[in-house]
């Protein structure tokens, strides 16, 4: 997963636990609000009665028919206020001024208010004052704020999430840009671009700076390497350069024994086969230094044909019966037509050396369920032993030969097959049944899409 | 025609040397780069064998600055040992005519040269005219006898020719072969590939004229012997 997308994620998450705390607390704090706000109304509209009483005197209030008490109620019922006359009593034990919940009949109904009810003394007579809210009107209020403060949670939460993942996204583009352009796009040291990712952030900074700098250190070790390699090459090639040349005027001499003529062409295969290995050895060195690009896309239908093409005349001399079976064909984004060439030439020619004249190969492509493409050449040779399977793709190493037409060994041909394999990230295995044959199966990996 | 040698390795531009003289061309040498340099600027070549790890610069400055010098006509062919890749696709880039890794055959070098020259010519067709009338269109790889089409696989047709092009001399079954299958690496040089397809080709000629022409060398090779 993307950092990018992780953040987001985790950024939704912990917002979401945020509603969540909202949900659960909001309701106990908002009452509690709700309650005092109510509160606090009730002693403002005290201290106003309290001021009209002084002002205007208690008998304002007093009504004539009643003679005793005082009391005035709005329509709808919320709120009422009233003065009632009290039997003197001694000083009050009571606390002169409490605020409680209790039922209250209004007209003919019942409900329940928040009550202040206050107790002082006019004209020498105690009077109790109350003012009760209905507690509907409390609740109707604490619904309202209970509404509000979830609304203005979930919209900033939400707002919030989407600011913050542009900004992530924003913070995270160099990163970005780093990963396309130096970690995708280099398959090869020399193509890595060195140019400074834009950014402010010292982290990426650090990050890109040092990949610079590692990336310099790899270049100048492949150089080196190359380096290495073409020095080896010039000095092991210049000396069978020579000698071979030598030969081959010293062939053209007509004053030459026939005796020394046998001499020399003997000398001149013992020369080749030193030739042949150093430069196999070469040929392996230089692609596991990646010395080699992989810049065509190439076709294994088209490279097969070329290599029978090459081998038309091979087969025709044993009398081998070919069979292409290339249905779909698998063509490589980046490859080396050169060197799968040279890998595709190695097993045909294998299967045709080692073959029974009269026999068959086979070679098959499939698109396993997978994905990816399986290449297998198959011939119907004597086989190779279970024993020595493990051993045919080890530089070097020679077999005892298990029957008259058995191959004694395989030479190098399949350690450059292998090591072409693993350059375009294939891999070559062997099955083989004595006396039936031995199929060579090439297993590509599927086609990763370009970014 | 006149080359120029540009080689270090006394023992190799010896007998490149030697193989060029026998084989009646002119023959200049350059051991090093200002040598050569000088050389090149100052006399006109047909061919240059350019080696390109020469002591006080690298090959490659030395066919670009030739390059650049317009009265220059010489071919070049980069023989180098170094065998990195890069530096074939910077010399044919530069205008090599061919290249050639070392280790090469001598054969094969003057192979290459006739090809450069016939290129250079615009000879367009070709003939050789071998053996008892046998006529060898190289450019459209026919051989005919007469008016009659002699049928040739193409390697059949690339063995013979390469033996036609060296004729009166033995060519032993590594060289023919190297011919034949280039710079693909086989490691079993005792195959008798090159003995089927003689036989082959001297079955089809047969039918024709008289095939002794195409000789066997024992325990050597095979030869072309002149007819006239």
């Amino acid at each position: 997963m993307r950092l990018e997308a992780k953040l987001a994620l985790f950024n939704a998450l912990s917002k979401l636990l945020l509603v969540l705390l909202g949900v659960a607390v909001i309701p106990a704090i908002v009452s509690r609000v709700a309650v005092a706000h109510t509160d606090q109304r009730l002693h403002e509209k005290k201290r106003e009665v309290l001021d009209l009483i002084q002002r205007d005197g208690l008998v304002a209030f007093v009504r004539q028919e009643k003679q005793e008490a005082y009391a005035d109620y709005n329509i709808l019922k919320q709120e009422y206020i009233s003065l009632t006359p009290e039997l003197p009593r001694p000083k009050p034990a009571a606390p002169q001024e409490r605020i409680f919940n209790e039922q209250r009949q209004v007209d003919d109904e019942v409900e329940d208010f928040r009550i202040l009810s206050y107790q002082f003394e006019a004209d020498n007579r105690p009077y109790r004052l109350e003012i009760g809210s209905s507690l509907a009107t409390v609740e109707l209020l604490e619904d309202t704020l209970r509404r509000l403060a979830l609304w203005v949670l979930v919209i900033g939460a939400a707002l919030t999430v989407v600011t913050d993942a542009a900004f992530a996204r924003f913070l995270l583009r160099p990163l970005g840009d780093l990963i396309s352009r130096k970690l995708h796009n280099v398959r090869h040291p020399s193509a890595f671009s060195f140019t400074p990712i834009p950014t402010t952030t010292t982290d990426f900074r650090q990050l890109d700076d040092s990949l610079n700098e590692m990336m310099h250190q790899m270049q100048s070790a492949f150089e080196k390497e190359r380096e290495f390699m073409s020095n080896v090459s010039h000095e092991l090639l210049t000396p069978v350069s020579i000698l071979q040349t030598r030969f081959e005027n010293m062939l053209q001499d007509p004053t030459l024994a026939h005796a020394h003529s046998l001499k020399l062409v003997d000398s001149q295969k013992t020369l080749y086969r030193l030739r042949n290995t150093v430069k196999t050895l070469l040929l392996i060195a230089n692609i596991e230094n990646d010395q080699y690009l992989r810049e065509e896309s190439v076709s294994l239908a088209a490279v097969v044909a070329e290599a029978t093409n090459e081998l038309e005349d091979r087969l025709a001399q044993r009398e081998l019966h070919l069979r292409v079976l290339l249905e779909p064909d698998f063509v490589l984004p980046r490859a080396n037509q050169t060197l799968l060439f040279t890998l595709i030439f190695n097993l045909l020619s294998n299967a045709i050396k080692y073959n029974r004249e009269g026999g068959s190969i086979t070679v098959t492509g499939v698109v396993p369920p997978q994905g990816g493409y399986h290449l297998s050449v198959a011939d119907t040779g004597p086989g190779i032993a279970p024993e020595n399977l493990p051993h045919l793709f080890d530089r070097f190493r020679r077999f005892h030969a298990s029957g008259p037409k058995s191959p004694e060994g395989f030479g190098l041909g399949l350690p450059i097959a292998q090591t072409i394999a693993n350059f375009h990230k294939a891999t070559i295995t062997a099955t083989s049944e004595v006396g039936k044959g031995t199929t060579f199966t090439l297993e590509f990996q599927p086609i990763v899409a370009e970014q | 025609m006149h080359v120029l040698i540009v080689e270090d390795e006394k023992s190799l531009h010896d007998e490149v040397r030697q193989f060029l003289l026998e084989s009646q061309y002119l023959v200049d040498s350059a051991h090093n780069y200002a040598d050569a340099s000088e050389k090149i600027f100052v006399n006109s070549y047909d061919f240059v064998l350019l080696d390109l790890g020469l002591p006080g610069g690298d090959g490659l400055d030395l066919l670009r600055e030739a390059r650049q010098n317009d009265r220059q006509e010489a071919s070049f062919i980069i023989l180098t040992a170094r065998g990195a890749l890069d530096d074939r696709i910077k010399g044919l880039d530069l205008g090599a005519d061919d290249y050639l890794p070392k280790p090469f055959s001598l054969l094969e070098l003057q192979s290459r040269m006739q090809a450069i020259t016939r290129r250079k010519f615009g000879l367009k067709r070709q003939e050789i005219v071998f053996g008892p009338g046998f006529v060898m269109d190289v450019q459209g790889r026919v051989l005919r006898h007469g008016e009659q089409e002699v049928p040739l696989t193409k390697k059949e047709f690339d063995l013979l020719h390469y033996l036609v092009l060296h004729k009166n001399r033995v060519l032993t079954r590594l060289q023919l072969g190297e011919h034949l299958w280039g710079n693909v690496l086989e490691d079993d040089s005792d195959s008798n590939y090159i003995d089927v397809h003689i036989k082959n080709i001297r079955k089809k000629l047969s039918q024709f004229a008289s095939a002794d022409f195409l000789e066997t060398v024992r325990g050597i090779g095979y030869r072309v012997a002149e007819n006239n």
